[in-house]
């Protein structure tokens, strides 16, 4: 049996890096990675950009930066296959879901009467639907009379939309469109 | 019934609103002199600020008015504590917190009332991205089975098979008794144990595994702690003829008979 390697023996740190990103089944952060090999976050960083380099030029995998950590996935080009293969469950969002989530990922924290003022229709069953799929949460209490459930987005959010971070979010439109004038 | 006399008084101390006038009680705090009445009126017309009127004193002053007159109105005893109940609840949802006020703005009428309008870029840039990252699969639960799951297969005992046999043994199921509402709830796992107890070192079919008499819940429950079993491995099953006999997983290892259920291998 081979021994077990430790950060300090001779293996790159971009393989050790590899490695726990292969077993890890939620985003790592480079704080995370860099605690479990005993290295520092620039240390990490540099592996991460070189690993990113190396699964660029050959194979299927690819790094990807998201809900606050590295993940490898598959790359998209083998998304029929990998579809055929495991056959997952596609969870659709519908027209009134992408609403909600939209309105919770901009304003949050928000509550359930504000989300209802902006689209002019109840949405608790929206707002319900969101949290089964983990994709909102409640964040806290407003401190008004009733003190009722502020939601926000998750990290699962995140995750699903292959966002870093709520900042990559694009700005939200200025200006209403101009109506048509008339003939 | 009220004498003639005291209706007559009474009628003089109803006030426009239709109900008794509270009594004389008078209240001194640093920032009101008068009576509960007034302060009522005042408190209820915003002609006062009840944030700058501790209440204290004026609880003080109702509790040694009801103290005092020996309570030989209730009427008017009452009437006190409804305005003494008012204010009480005024001042508490005053002394709520309010939110913070909204932050001004350079050029308040151009700014845009929220509307969903607002947010249908967004919206639809959303979806683009969870279309892209559905292209995406990852180590994650949500990409498909559980990965330490161990498969097993069926053989061919289909799951035709298994409805067969749990449809002859739900007819031979007696109707439920009528019980309390309250019923006691029943844990799969107990009913697991029950079942690998009956299951035994020979093969058996549903049939004679449960023992008559039994109602349609329990055959049910019977049921579902044997497929659990069957997942977990620990009970094995075979197609004999048109039925399904079952039996503990050592069994398939000692026979090999054909259309034998073999899971975790």
């Amino acid at each position: 049996m081979e021994e077990a390697v430790t950060p300090n023996q001779h293996l790159e740190a971009v393989d050790l890096v590899f490695a726990l990103l292969f077993v890890a089944d939620t985003p790592s952060s480079a704080e995370t990675l860099a605690s479990a090999l005993g290295f520092t976050v620039g240390q990490v960083e540099q592996a991460v950009d070189v690993l990113t380099k190396r699964l660029r030029k050959a194979g299927p995998l690819q790094l990807v930066k998201l809900a606050g950590g590295y993940q490898l996935s598959t790359r998209a080009e083998y998304a029929e296959l990998i579809a055929n293969f495991l056959k997952p469950q596609r969870q659709r969002l519908s027209r009134s879901l992408m609403e909600v989530l939209a309105i919770v990922a901009y304003r949050q924290p928000i509550t359930m009467a504000e989300v209802e003022e902006v689209r002019g229709v109840q949405s608790d069953y929206a707002v319900k639907a969101l949290m089964e799929r983990r994709l909102l949460q409640e964040v806290g209490r407003k401190t008004v009379p009733g003190r009722p459930v502020l939601y926000g987005t998750s990290a699962q959010f995140l995750h699903q939309f292959k966002l870093n971070d709520l900042k990559e979010l694009p700005p939200l439109e200025t200006e209403m469109p101009a109506l048509p004038s008339p003939e | 019934m009220a004498p003639r006399v005291d209706l007559a008084e009474r009628r003089d101390r109803i006030t426009a609103l239709g109900v008794v006038a509270p009594p004389p009680i008078h209240i001194t705090t640093p920032t009101f002199d008068g009576s509960l009445a007034t302060l009522f009126s005042c408190v209820r017309d915003h002609k006062v600020d009840l944030l700058g009127v501790p209440l204290f004193p004026i609880c003080e002053a109702y509790f040694s008015y009801m103290l005092n007159t020996e309570m030989r109105d209730l009427d008017e005893a009452a009437a006190a504590l409804v305005a003494l109940s008012y204010l009480l609840e005024r001042k508490a949802w005053l002394l709520l917190p309010v939110p913070d006020p909204e932050p001004d703005f350079d050029e308040p009428m151009d700014a845009i009332e929220p509307s969903i309008q607002e947010f249908s870029y967004a919206i639809d840039s959303l979806r683009l991205w969870y279309e892209e990252r559905s292209m995406l699969f990852f180590r994650s639960p949500e990409a498909g089975p559980d990965p330490y799951e161990l498969p097993y297969t069926l053989a061919n005992v289909s799951v035709g098979d298994l409805a067969r046999a749990f449809e002859r043994l739900l007819k031979r199921a007696s109707p439920e008794p009528m019980e309390p509402l309250s019923k006691p709830k029943r844990s799969l796992q107990d009913q697991m144990q029950a079942v690998l107890l009956a299951v035994g070192t020979e093969w058996k079919t549903l049939t004679q595994l449960v023992t008559e008499p039994f109602t349609r819940t329990e055959a049910v429950y019977w049921f579902l702690a044997l497929l659990e079993l069957v997942r977990l491995g620990k009970v094995s099953a075979r197609v004999v003829g048109d039925d399904v006999e079952f039996g503990r997983e050592d069994l398939a290892d000692q026979t090999t008979p054909h259309g034998e259920f073999d899971p975790g291998h």
